[in-house]
This record gives C-alpha cells, structure tokens and sequence, in this order.
C-alpha cells in the first residue's frame, strides 16, 4: 500500500477511536427529566458516534492533503492525471449509501417507533392553550384551570397527555428538560405524551420549564411556564391544596397558590428588575 | 443616475396611479378613499411595473415594439453600472456590487442581535425592535444567499466559461437584475411601515395578524422571485444553445453544472414561495381567509407551501459554492477533478432529491405523524449526493500539487463548515432528536454552517478567484489570507457554541433568554464581533486592489478553463472568435494534455 494512504488511514482510524471513547461518554446533555428524554439522548448519542467516522475521513484527508501535498504558491507543475477511479467512486457511493439507509432505520425508524411505544394508558390530561404570551392550562380531570399560569405541576412516572391548542396564532410547547416540543396550533388540537421519570423543579433546574419555541409576536421569549416534577404523594397534595385554594372554579395564577418567590420572571432578570418590555397583559403577569 | 431617477419618477406616479384606481373605485361602492394595507399593496404593485418601465422595459422592448425611435443607452466606463445594460458582465457586476452591500447590511443587523444577546435581560433595543432587525437580518441573507453567487458569477463567468458572448437573452438578463433595487426598496419600506415580527420564513397566522412592515416584506420576496425565475430560465437556456462548438454536456466545467442544477430549483419552485406571499398579502389587505383557522382557512397550508420553494432554495444557496469549491480545487490542485461525472450526478441527485424534503421542516408542527417518516428517509438520502461532492474534493487534492492562494483557502473553507453543516443536519432529520432542537439555536448554527459556511465562504472563494478576471488587477495575496483566516476563525467560534446552546434549552428567535445561557451567548457575542470586524479588511482589500493592485495578464493562475483565454477584464463579446473546445476542462497533468480550447485568431484586415 502506497505511504500517503496508509498514514491517512492510521490517523483516521486513531482519531475516530479517540473520538468515539470521548464522545460515546462525554457528559453533553442538560438534565433528562423524562422517559423520552432518555430515548432522545441515547439517538442523538448514536449519530454523533456515527459521524465519528466520517468527519474523521474528511478531515484527515483534507488535513493530510494540506501539509504534504502543498506545494509553493508560484509553482507551476502538474499533478498526477488522474481522473478518478471506479472502485473508489463506486465503493464510497455504496458505503455513504450503506450508511444513510443505516441512519434511516436505526436511530431513525427504531426511535421514532421506541417514542411511540412509550406507555400511553391512563395520562393525566392537561389542556395547555398557548395565548399571546402566556399559557392557559387546565387539568379536566380535576376541575383545575389556570389563566396565564406560570407553573404547572406533574407526577413523576405517570404518562402526561398535553392537549395542546392555541387561541391566537401558532405557539409550540416545549419542555428542555423532556426533549419534546409540539406546536400550539389556532383551530386544531396536537397532543404531546411525555412520561417525567425524575422529581424537580424549574427553581433549581432552568430546562425545566415550558418554553414557547415558535415565534409568536414581540413576547415570544417571555413566554414560559416553570415546570415542577413531583413525587405521587407530593403531587396528591398540590392537587388537594390547588381544589382548596381555586374554591370550585375560581381561576387564579398558580404562583399565588404555590407562593414564595418562584416566578420565573424574577430568575431571568436576576432581580434587577431591567425585563423585557412587553405589551399589554403580558406586563400584568410580572407585576403580580 | 438618469435610469434610477427615471424608474424611481415612473414608480412613485405608478404607485400614486394605483392608489387613486383602489381609492376611486372604493369611493364609487361606498368606502372610505385610503384603507391602508391595500392601498399600499396596489400602489407597490404599481410601483414594480411602474419602475421596470422607467429603468428598461419602455426603452427596449415597447418602443421597438411600436415602432418609435429607438433611444438606447449607449453610456460606457462606470456610468453604465447604473443603467440598464445588457452586457452580461455588467449584469454581473451590478449583481455582485447590490448584493455584496446588502450582505454587510444584514452583517450589521446581525451585530445589533449579538449586541443585544450579550447578556441576559434587555439591554438595547426593545423587544418589537429586536424582532424586526432578526427579521430583516434573514430576509436579506436569504436574498444573498439566493441571488448573489448565481446573479454575479452565474452571469460574468458562466457564459464566458462555454464559450459564449453573453447570456441567451441579454435584454431578459437585464431586466432581472432591476428587479432587485424594488426588492430593497421595500425592506427599507417596511422598517418605515413599523417592521415585522415573523423572521424571514413568515409562519401564517401570525404574519396575518402582525404591523404593516410584513406587506413590505411579502412585496420583497414576491419581487425577487420575478427576478429568480427570469435569470433561471436565461441561464438555462443559455447553457443548453449557447455552448461553444466541442463544449459537449461532459466538458462542462463544474462551476456551470452547479448553476445549471441551481437554475432549475429556481425555475421549478420559486412560484411557490410567491404564491405564499401572494396569499399572505391577500389574507391582510383584502379579506382572503387562506390561513385563518376560524373561517376555515389552514396555518399549516402556509408552512407546506413555503417549504415546496424555501427548501429546494437553501440549495439554491449551497450548490454555487459547492461548484466554485470543486472548480479552484482542481485548477489549484493542477489535477483533473477527480470523479467529474460523479460530482455531476451527485450535484443532479440533490436537485432532485431536494424537491422531496420540505416538510422535515415541520416535524414538530402537528403534521401528520406517520407522514414525517417519508420525509425522514428522504432526507436522511440527501447525503449520499452531497457525499459525492466531498469524494470529488479529496479524491481532487490526494496527490495534487497545492497551491495555497486565498481561493483555494476558501474553497477548503467551504468543504470543513459544509462536513459540520452536513452532518449536524442529520441530526435535524432524525424525528425524535428533530423533536428536541427544533427551532432552537442548534437549527441556527446548522444552517449557518450550510449556507454561511458552504455558500458564503464559496462566494468569498470565487470573489478572490476572478478578482484578476473582472477588474484586470490582482488582489494582496497577504490581505487575502489573513482575512481567510480571520473569517475561517471567526466563523467557526461565532457558530460552534450555538449547538450547545440548542441543545441546552435556547430557542431562536429570542430578544432574551435564561440567565444560565449567559457565558456562551457572551463568547458567541464577541466571536460574532470578530467575525464581522474581518470584513473590512476584505473591502480594503478589494477597493485599494481594483484601483492600484498590480495589473495582471489573461490567466494569473495558470488555469485551464475558457474564462482564463480571453483579456482581464474580457472585451464586449468575450473572444475575438468563437472558441473551439477540444478537451476537457480539467485535463492536468501527463505529456498528452493539449488545451482546453482553441479561439481562433480574427483575420488581421483592420
């Protein structure tokens, strides 16, 4: 084999290893708080060691080339006439092929089908109604509505069924710390299944919390709610103490249920009370 | 000068002609005289045909047309950049000098985003402002990204690169060129109009419901599709007659099959983004109801309908750059391209493929979830043309011999940012990860990789490349690489980060965002600066080297094509006798490489 390939390949084949150990395990996503989550991790996981390989190629024949093919920049020799070679087109056209179909089924259609086949019996159902700029969530199951909410609180290991609509035009529910976002569309309902499988809060845990991700109008990225993950028990008791609090059908803020100083508001100002400018309504919600 | 005044004079009555034809005929039903969107929609449409009268069309076709003294303009030396003139290469140029300002102008805008996401909070401009300048920002780039390869090289070097004496049809080449001042003029109009909110894609309902700005920016992008599909089909049309004698279809050089390909996505699917705007126009200013979910209108129609043409337009922003990269490096390589009739096909594979793909841009949108599958599969194949395009590259450079001047720098530029563009788009087709970075800073980095790192950087590449070409001059090679570097360096620094960031919770779009995202938007911030400091470097360069870089001779590089056998700049028709083609473009190398082409030598009689 001739000298130039069999360094390029040794180069390439140390630097892919490298690659992969580091990559296969470096710590590079925020926290995972959903059984979903997990899943999207492990996909995105795979296609990075996938391209490994292949930036790996490229970059090592195109480093290879730049240092020991350079010649001085008034020189004016020929290179070798070669003009390409059957079993090199041919070979790379069928492994990038190889690969791409490979990519399709596995993490592609192998993901897509594990996301589906997540347990979807028995949710807890939140209606969430994206609204310029704030959203408006209600649990039909128990009697719970909230305008312009700040918060919303889950169960951990129970399947969450967000019925997702939006009054004005299109919002998008999106949740970091799940790895899922679905669009809030005018006249039409989307749902959303996620399984939270770890207790927190926004309050330690920015990902944790419902960002609207699709552009909405100038209070677009204002438009969040915290997201609170609670253990079953902890979560029978918010729901009893919200019945209470909500008085059979009172609507409040559930900032004001859960006191303290929570908002995330207060957080992404850092208190210095410099906020984003924003219109109408919206400005009411953080005087609150 | 007189051309613009007269287009501007024939614009504004042709504006004022529509407002009173809206107003008059209102006022005969009962209405009040001004209602202000669709006034403004019928005197803008005014405008457009009012202009492109006054700049060309009443000179050079009506006036022939019936029979009246023809008066066309003869001007010559600088004066005749402002008028309308058919020369393909002061077609190109036009293109080129419109479009480079308008890049530094969405450069800018993209300095006062930075500027404002440096930290955490409000701090410069208000929230409706932000979203205007973001939405400008993307406007504008997409324009540059669409038209300014193909306007000013697709024009200058195509035509003299298969032997030709100008375009197909040089009066219909002109004319797509004025198109673009309009294009302008309205993006200036809706900053007067209060801005928009949507950013450059323009999501229904949204952009029903937002200030007066988006009418301006609907005008904008339906103008620039006019001039899209008229320059497509002149390209087309000229590489398929116009070809010199021994050009066949296997000698083309690279650079013109990149074109070619381009120009056909822009015939095909350009109509469809005009009839988004058309029908976003219609919904504001008269009452239509396409995408008002309440009266039984449809958002996602909107989505579906601007994705048929805005996909297939990011490769009309890439594939130019593709083909310039291959182009410089086999001439810099001085090796044939290496698996020509492969880069072919795999260039022709992404137009085709790139007509199946839109609707990965709206995984998360509510679309039907069984239908993102085929989209997925299509989407995830696009790479295996694109890969073919990377095969010719290396397979290029392996063994060549280098020469590292700026545009082969460049052209290597384009080949690193496109593998990361590439490959982190992969992650965008992949439905459950698609279902995380959706609409986040990820999707930001990724397509600035692809259409900065792989479009822009191939249109910094081919400025460098005929630089010697179009103005006789050469540049300062130092200058050159250092700007090279700094850009290469800046760019990477600036764009890297924001997959982090993406991943980590920061969606696009956004005035504001959490204070934990804070130290990498500050890095990305200043990287940002770094990057858009490099560019003043390049306009010295380029204005102290067209007026006193050191002059060349016809081909400074020693490369093969046709372009190179003719004068710097090349006289009004190019070659004093149509070139006969004898080989193929890229034929380095080996005792038995005889030239490219013949042009023979005009009989001496004068």
């Amino acid at each position: 084999m001739n000298r130039n390939l069999a360094t390029v390949l040794i180069i390439w084949l140390l630097l892919s290893v490298a690659g992969i150990v580091w990559l296969g395990s470096a710590a590079i996503f925020p926290p995972s708080a959903a059984s979903e989550a997990a899943l999207i991790d492990d996909a995105f996981r795979l296609l990075l060691i996938l391209a490994v390989p292949v930036a790996a190629l490229v970059l090592t024949v195109l480093g290879y080339s730049l240092l020991r093919f350079r010649v001085a920049e008034d020189d004016d020799e020929d290179g070798p006439p070669i003009h390409g070679s059957r079993p090199v087109a041919m070979g790379w056209f069928v492994i990038t092929t190889a690969l791409a179909v490979f990519v399709v089924f596995n993490p592609g259609l192998k993901g897509l089908n594990e996301l589906e086949a997540v347990e979807r019996a028995d949710p807890l159902v939140i209606q969430v109604e994206g609204e310029q700029w704030h959203w408006n969530v209600t649990y039909p199951q128990h009697d719970l509505s909230y305008e312009r909410a700040l918060q919303i609180a889950l169960p951990v290991d129970q399947t969450v069924k967000f019925e997702i609509s939006s009054a004005d035009v299109i919002h998008s529910l999106w949740i970091p710390a799940f790895r899922m976002k679905m669009d809030a569309l005018p006249g039409e309902m989307t749902t959303l299944y996620v399984t939270p499988d770890e207790p927190g809060s926004f309050e330690t845990e920015p990902t944790l919390r419902v960002q609207c991700a699709e552009l909405c109008g100038t209070g677009h990225p204002r438009m969040q709610m915290g997201v609170r993950v609670l253990e079953g028990a902890a979560f029978e008791e918010w729901l009893a103490a919200a019945k209470e609090a909500t008085g059979g059908g009172m609507q409040m803020d559930m900032d004001m249920d859960m006191g303290g100083e929570t908002d995330m508001e207060m957080d992404m100002n850092g208190g210095d009370g410099n906020g984003m400018e924003m219109d109408g309504d919206a400005s009411m919600e953080m005087d609150q | 000068m007189k051309t613009i005044g007269k287009g501007l004079l024939w614009g504004t009555i042709a504006f004022l002609l529509g407002v009173l034809l809206l107003g008059g005929v209102r006022l005969l039903f009962g209405r009040v005289f001004w209602e202000e969107e669709a006034s403004l929609m019928v005197g803008s449409l005014g405008f457009i045909i009012g202009w492109l009268l006054g700049v060309g069309v009443w000179d050079y076709w009506a006036r022939e047309w019936l029979n009246l003294p023809l008066r066309q303009n003869k001007s010559s030396g600088l004066a005749r950049y402002f008028t309308f003139n058919t020369d393909h290469k002061v077609v190109g140029i036009q293109y080129l000098v419109t479009f480079l300002g308008l890049f530094l102008l969405a450069g800018l805008l993209a300095m006062i985003l930075r500027l404002e996401l440096m930290q955490s909070g409000r701090d410069y401009v208000d929230s409706a402002t932000y979203n205007n300048v973001m939405s400008l920002h993307g406007t504008i780039m997409v324009f540059v990204g669409v038209a300014a390869t193909v306007g000013a090289f697709g024009n200058y070097i195509l035509p003299i690169m298969i032997g030709a004496e100008d375009m197909a049809f040089p009066r219909l080449n002109a004319l797509s060129f004025w198109f673009v001042p309009p294009v302008a003029l309205f993006l200036i109009a809706s900053v007067f109009a209060e801005g928009y909110d949507t950013g450059w894609t323009g999501y229904a309902p949204l952009s029903t419901e937002t200030r007066t700005g988006e009418l301006f920016y609907n005008l904008s992008f339906f103008t620039l599709g006019f001039s899209s599909i008229l320059g497509a089909i002149n390209m087309l049309t000229t590489v398929i007659v116009l070809r010199a004698p021994g050009m066949s279809w296997g000698r083309l050089p690279i650079f013109v099959w990149a074109v070619f390909g381009t120009s056909i996505l822009s015939l095909l699917f350009t109509q469809f983004v005009a009839l988004a705007m058309i029908m976003n126009m219609l919904d504001r200013a008269a009452g239509f109801v396409f995408f008002d979910a309440a009266q039984g209108g449809s958002p996602l129609l909107y989505q579906n309908v601007f994705w048929f043409y805005s996909h297939p337009a990011v490769y009309v922003m890439i594939l130019p750059g593709l083909g310039i990269a291959l182009e410089i490096i086999a001439h810099f390589s001085r090796k044939p391209l290496f698996a020509y009739r492969w880069a072919v096909a795999g260039m022709m594979g992404v137009v085709a493929l790139s007509a199946v793909v839109w609707a990965h841009h709206m995984f998360t949108s509510g679309m039907n979830g069984p239908l993102r599958i085929p989209f997925m599969i299509t989407t995830e194949l696009i790479s295996v043309p694109t890969g073919l395009v990377f095969l010719s590259a290396l397979g290029t450079m392996w063994e060549g011999r280098l020469r590292l001047k700026t545009p082969m720098l460049f052209a290597l530029g384009v080949i690193f940012n496109f593998l990361i563009g590439g490959i982190t788009g992969i992650f965008l087709s992949d439905v459950p990860v698609d279902m995380q970075l959706h609409d986040t800073f990820f999707v930001v980095g990724h397509f600035h990789y692809t259409i900065v790192g792989g479009g822009i950087f191939g249109l910094f590449a081919a400025i460098y490349y005929w630089f010697p070409k179009m103005t006789g001059r050469m540049y300062s090679e130092r200058q050159g690489q250092v700007q090279f570097w700094w850009m290469l360096i800046g760019f990477n620094l600036t764009f890297l980060p924001m997959f982090w960031l993406g991943m980590n919770g920061m969606n696009r779009r956004i005035a504001d965002y959490m204070p934990y995202l804070e130290g990498t938007n500050l890095f990305v911030s200043l990287s940002a600066f770094f990057l858009g400091a490099g560019f003043l470097l390049f306009l010295y360069n380029m204005v102290y080297s067209m007026v006193s870089g050191p002059e060349v001779g016809p081909n400074p590089w020693g490369a093969r094509t046709l372009e190179w056998q003719t004068t710097s700049p090349p006289p009004l028709l190019n070659f004093p006798e149509e070139p006969v083609v004898v080989s193929h473009p890229y034929a380095y190398g080996g005792v038995q490489a005889k030239e490219h082409a013949v042009i023979p030598v005009p009989a001496a009689s004068d």
